[in-house]
């Protein structure tokens, strides 16, 4: 553990933007949300009304969690924790493998490992850091939620409840660093770890299964309920799994090899059957997008058995409910499941715009790692080169989005009208990939930056952001392109103008990308 | 010199990045069928230029002709007949050695199966290992033997040994002295100077992005100084008042001194009146020729 303490010097430097930012971001989200409820529901009455009408509707329960308070403190909480959950989750996931795996995939950790810096030290130091960033950001959040004038034990409650998630998942990366070889297979095995807890959460939310909450980390955070019994004694389990984690972790790192994995390789092929751009990057994309395809295919068949537990009939009277159905559905007649359905197919389609922004970002990595040089000085143009990579990322998003939808459908008992609400995503899916071809072609150093914050703020500011900074979510909504697609399995007609117009916006975001690639120097 | 026998012809070449100018009216002329030492310090603009010239990077100013075409508007045309070897070689993990160089090979106009063998052997590199266990060296292998495997008219080698051991080094040199006597052209930047004196017919040393010589090594010896030390029978004073003779050093009956190469023949001259009994004179190695540059840079910045 020798030179821990200045490994988390050099964390602190090299994340004094990223890092504050997250925290103050993840920390005020609550009470940025408190602050918009109280303006919308002035008497305890209305929010006690608002309480009723989500109990009754499993579809939103589902993403949300149970309403456990009917309070203002209580909504607030339903409404955006499990959100903070996964956003915390997944961002110390990142920070973590980001100063374990990728440092000795980089080499840098040789550098800093010949000097007096102990074994275990980067890892001791990346959890450390992510721990404590994890701490701070449920600090902020509870101290945000009493100056909303709610309860302080229960503000302390959430807090301790989105800070355990962050620390789960921080120590779920720290063992998948040790388990391979490459940082973006570490991502992905944490990032598998994260949504089988979010998929566990939702179905037991959903189904109303509720034991299946306590098999996910997510979930026992949810069992706090804050505002309602303020049950701490639940993240005895998220300390629990945290210390197998890390011991497991440290176990592992103490018995293998610097820059080595323990699953092994094995030798290949001595001839190449590699032989042009389009081939390379299939070979460099494939992995990324089989797990993509699985995913999605598991998520479908978790969201289509929700579909049946939902009644069809529910109760639209109430304010709330109203504009639950003005959101999903296209008219008055349309029943709670198709409505879920739509969601769901709205929600894949939110999360599948990750992927061909993490494909454009491979496409950027074999760029400054001069393995895309390697490939541009021989006879390949480069929009031949950037060409493979797009094909990749455009088909391959329609392929998660099939892969999902036919699960869904078909688990759900209506394969073909929930398969066409899926692949109906493809185009918005398109005009984010467009934006990630735009930021590669035109400001290659800030893409991964702008990668990630399109696909954060497509997610999060047409019904959370966007809201609690004051505007409205009619509004709002204009800047998010899955919002403008027919709703076609919730009582609307198929329209082609709105899947055109954002087929062209996504082509012509990608065409302007690529003429900035073809200008610009390859660095 | 005609264009059409210089592969490589560049004048005036600039470029800058904001503030910083990396290439300040840079000049390079490599004739075919040469193989030509590319020298500077780091930070020279060594890797700038070279990027320039593969079309990675457009220039500011300047020209540059690269086997008769525009390295920028030609780049795919004439990749077919380039072979580029980074000094930094970073390959696909998900590929083994082997697929890599046949990758390289594709999208370079083809590859000489039997020399890719031959090479293989040559430089004791395992083809069916994945990218992500090779060595620096190993990946420096990987990249030279599809280089030295395809077809190629020129070789563009930006220090392409610095992951080497003495062993392969050896076969390196080896490898390219039999490209050029296969008729192609080698454009060689590095830092190991006994490799590019052992290698190059000519040489140009660049410094803070301009070219401060040009010419073969000869050329460049007879712009130095010549090391002389003698023994002599009887002390020679006049020496020291010679024009062209620097750092006379005495102990005892010999003298040592540097003479600039167009006063060699007075100095023997009176050192042979004086009566010689025994004398030995050095050229420059390049190594001094360098060191001469790096240092007045050091003294300019």
């Amino acid at each position: 553990m020798t030179g821990t303490l200045r490994l988390i010097r050099l964390i602190l430097r090299r994340e004094r933007v990223l890092a504050p930012l997250w925290i103050l971001l993840l920390g005020s989200l609550s009470a940025g949300q408190a602050a918009r409820y109280a303006r919308t529901f002035t008497s305890d009455a209305t929010i006690a009304d608002f309480a009723t009408e989500m109990t009754g509707n499993k579809a939103l329960l589902a993403f949300s969690g149970q309403v456990y308070a009917p309070t203002l403190a209580g909504m607030t909480v339903w409404k955006i924790a499990d959100t903070v959950f996964v956003l915390i989750g997944l961002v110390t996931v990142l920070t973590v493998i980001r100063h374990t795996r990728t440092e000795e995939e980089t080499g840098r950790a040789e550098l800093l490992g010949s000097g007096v810096v102990g074994r275990a030290a980067p890892l001791a130091a990346a959890l450390g850091f992510t721990w404590t960033a994890s701490l701070l950001t449920g600090l902020i959040t509870a101290l945000g939620m009493i100056k909303q004038g709610f309860d302080a034990e229960g503000s302390l409650a959430f807090g301790l409840a989105v800070a355990a998630v962050g620390i789960v998942f921080a120590a779920v990366a720290g063992l998948a660093a040790q388990l391979t070889d490459g940082a973006r297979t570490a991502v992905g095995l944490a990032g598998l770890a994260l949504g089988v807890g979010y998929v566990l959460r939702f179905l037991a939310d959903g189904s109303g299964r509720e034991w299946l909450k306590w098999l996910s980390p997510q979930g026992w955070s949810h069992l706090v309920k804050p505002y309602a019994t303020d049950d701490l004694t639940v993240l005895g389990l998220s300390l629990a799994l945290t210390t197998a984690l890390t011991v497991g972790a440290f176990a592992l790192r103490a018995r293998r090899d610097l820059g080595a994995g323990l699953l092994a390789q094995k030798p290949g092929p001595a001839d190449g059957r590699v032989r042009s751009p389009l081939a390379l990057a299939w070979r460099v994309q494939r992995g990324l997008l089989a797990g993509w395809v699985t995913g999605f295919a598991v998520a479908g068949v978790a969201f289509g058995a929700l579909a049946s537990a939902i009644p069809g009939l529910a109760d639209k009277q109430g304010d709330s409910m109203r504009e639950f159905f003005e959101r999903y559905a296209d008219n008055g007649h349309t029943d709670l499941v198709d409505t879920y359905l739509w969601l769901m197919a709205l929600s894949l389609g939110y999360v599948c715009a990750l992927y061909p922004l993490l494909a454009v970002l491979r496409m950027r990595a074999e760029e400054t790692t001069g393995r895309a040089e390697l490939l541009l000085t021989g006879a390949v143009a480069r929009l031949r080169w950037a060409a493979g990579h797009l094909l990749i990322a455009t088909l391959g998003s329609a392929a998660i989005l099939t892969a999902g939808g036919l699960a869904m459908g078909a688990v759900a008992g209506d394969p073909w009208r929930v398969l066409g609400a899926v692949v109906l995503q493809v185009p918005a899916v398109w005009v984010l990939a467009g934006i990630g071809v735009l930021a590669f072609g035109l400001l290659p150093k800030a893409a991964g930056w702008i990668c990630w914050g399109a696909f954060l703020f497509v997610n999060l500011f047409g019904e959370i952001l966007g809201p609690i900074v004051g505007i409205p979510y009619a509004t709002s909504k204009a800047v998010i392109p899955f919002l403008y697609l027919p709703k076609v399995i919730s009582g609307g007609e198929f329209s082609a103008v709105p899947v055109l117009g954002l087929t062209v916006l996504a082509v012509a975001l990608t065409a302007a990308g690529l003429a900035g690639l073809r200008r610009r120097a390859i660095v | 010199m005609k264009t059409s026998d210089a592969a490589i012809a560049v004048t005036g070449l600039r470029k800058t990045f904001g503030a910083t100018v990396a290439l300040d009216g840079l000049d390079l002329r490599v004739r075919e069928g040469e193989v030509h030492g590319f020298l500077g310090p780091n930070g020279a603009g060594k890797s700038t230029t070279i990027r320039i010239l593969l079309g990675l990077m457009r220039d500011d100013g300047g020209e540059a002709v690269l086997l008769g075409g525009d390295p920028w508007r030609d780049a795919t045309a004439l990749h077919r007949r380039i072979a580029y070897v980074p000094g930094d070689v970073n390959l696909w993990p998900q590929l083994t050695g082997g697929e890599a160089i046949d990758l390289l090979g594709a999208v370079r106009g083809g590859l000489d199966k039997t020399r890719r063998a031959e090479l293989l052997d040559l430089f004791e590199l395992d083809p069916r290992k994945r990218s992500r266990t090779y060595s620096k060296g190993n990946r420096q292998k990987v990249a030279l033997v599809a280089a030295f495997a395809s077809n190629a008219e020129l070789l563009v080698l930006d220090e392409p040994t610095s992951g080497l051991d003495p062993l392969m080094e050896a076969v390196f040199q080896r490898c390219v002295t039999a490209e050029r006597d296969r008729g192609r052209t080698v454009l060689l930047s590095s830092h190991i100077l006994s490799e590019v004196e052992a290698l190059c017919e000519r040489v140009s040393i660049i410094r803070n992005g301009r070219t401060v010589e040009t010419g073969t090594l000869d050329d460049l010896r007879h712009l130095t100084r010549t090391a002389v030390t003698a023994t002599l029978a009887a002390p020679a004073p006049g020496l020291t008042a010679l024009p062209g003779v620097h750092d006379v050093t005495t102990d005892g009956d010999t003298v040592a001194f540097q003479v600039d190469d167009g006063h060699l023949e007075a100095a023997m001259t009176l050192l042979a009146g004086a009566g010689i009994r025994g004398i030995t004179s050095r050229p420059p190695t390049l190594e001094q020729l360098f060191l001469r540059h790096y240092e007045s840079e050091a003294t300019v910045r």
